[in-house]
């Protein structure tokens, strides 16, 4: 399943719920599936700048698909990075380059997320590009 | 005889008095068993004493579901193990939305069986596509459990935990009470719908109406607390024309 395939998914799921708050639990159970990190792979270079709570990302580049891990420390920053490391991570560096972050409209919960909370989300979105980057770029 | 569940000497009463005097019952894995009975005669104390509510206190007697006594359980334990009640009165809890209250057992009880639970979108899923069969309104999802639901739709709400939760023993108190005809018949759908082979039914009714649509294995005829008759579906229409009064205790 490619990218855009899996916002598909995700929005026929998000498109269940009728009102916004639904879709928000929805989210929080999705962070159910969260995962964490390791305390040293918890630092500088790895912390997502900007999120409205503290988040990391881990980038690594294995023959050219990137694979992302990340640990969010609110309910809200758990589910999110679930969903997003679902579109995202295990993907060949070039599909993620290729893809049109505004696509991520289409799951219809962006505009719910708080102005706040859409800065978090750009701010991952800076750091997966780079990573992406980094990662055609055999760096 | 394949027992699934077996009923010994239940003695048991509500407040100060004294319902069930004695019944035995025993129920065959798979099979229908209907429960017929004037009123009174403890039908509905029976099924709440088989899932541990809190109005029962049994004084004597055993019950056993799969070999192992559950006369001690909490209720929740029973229906964690498979009983499943379907109320004659449904309770209305304002505030409590129907689908979380569902999805919360269904996931209890997966957790108790060891297996994964099920998210929100997974559950609404299997949620409408039950509400469809049973001819609910979606909106049905969202509103809170029973609350100004009517008569039909509370019973059609049993049906649909029912199908949810998919339990082994199924106990059905009065479903058919205040039903009209396309309910009853939408209500009698979702139950066959849940007949295997394997799964156990336990139907107490008033009328043989709703033993047209579900049709019964055994009847067995309760009376002043105790199980006076039992015998296949042929004693249905004897007891439509006659009445209970001419049944003699076995």
């Amino acid at each position: 399943m490619n990218m855009e395939e899996t916002i598909a998914n995700y929005k026929e799921d998000f498109d269940l719920f009728s009102t916004a708050d639904e879709k928000l639990e929805y989210i929080f159970d999705l962070g159910k599936r969260h995962t964490t990190l390791p305390d040293e792979e918890k630092n500088e270079s790895t912390f997502v700048q900007g999120c409205a709570s503290a988040a990391w990302l881990v980038g690594e580049c294995q023959d050219g698909r990137l694979i992302l891990r990340g640990e969010g420390t609110s309910e809200m920053a758990k589910g999110m990075l679930t969903l997003l490391l679902d579109i995202f991570s295990n993907r060949p560096a070039d599909e993620i380059l290729a893809f049109d972050p505004a696509k991520l409209q289409d799951l219809g919960i962006i505009e719910l997320l708080s102005p706040v909370r859409q800065q978090s989300l750009e701010a991952f979105l800076k750091m997966v590009y780079a990573y992406a980057q980094k990662c055609k770029e055999g760096v | 005889m394949s027992s699934v569940m077996k009923i010994e000497n239940l003695q048991a009463k509500i407040g100060d008095k004294q319902i069930l005097k004695g019944l035995n019952l025993e129920l065959e894995a798979g099979k229908v068993h209907a429960i017929m009975g004037p009123n009174g005669a403890g039908k509905s104390t029976l099924s709440k004493a088989l899932v541990g509510h809190y109005d029962i206190e049994v004084l004597d007697g055993d019950i056993t579901y799969k070999g192992k006594s559950i006369v001690e359980m909490e209720a929740e334990e029973r229906a964690l193990e498979g009983i499943f009640l379907s109320f004659q009165h449904p309770v209305e809890i304002p505030g409590v939305n129907n689908a979380y209250f569902l999805r919360t057992a269904l996931n209890a009880k997966r957790k108790h069986e060891g297996k994964e639970e099920l998210n929100a979108a997974e559950f609404l899923r299997l949620m409408k596509s039950h509400l469809e069969m049973l001819g609910m309104k979606s909106d049905m999802i969202s509103r809170s459990l029973n609350e100004g639901f009517s008569g039909g739709e509370k019973k059609r709400n049993e049906i649909l935990q029912m199908l949810i939760l998919e339990p082994e023993v199924i106990i059905l108190d009065e479903i058919d009470s205040g039903l009209d005809i396309d309910a009853l018949r939408a209500v009698s759908e979702g139950i066959n719908k849940m007949k295997d082979g394997k799964r156990t039914f336990l139907v107490i009714t008033h009328y043989s109406r709703i033993l047209d649509y579900i049709e019964p294995d055994y009847i067995h005829v309760l009376k002043d607390g105790k199980v006076i008759k039992t015998a296949g579906p042929e004693l249905v229409p004897y007891l439509e024309e006659h009445g209970y009064d001419g049944i003699e205790e076995e």
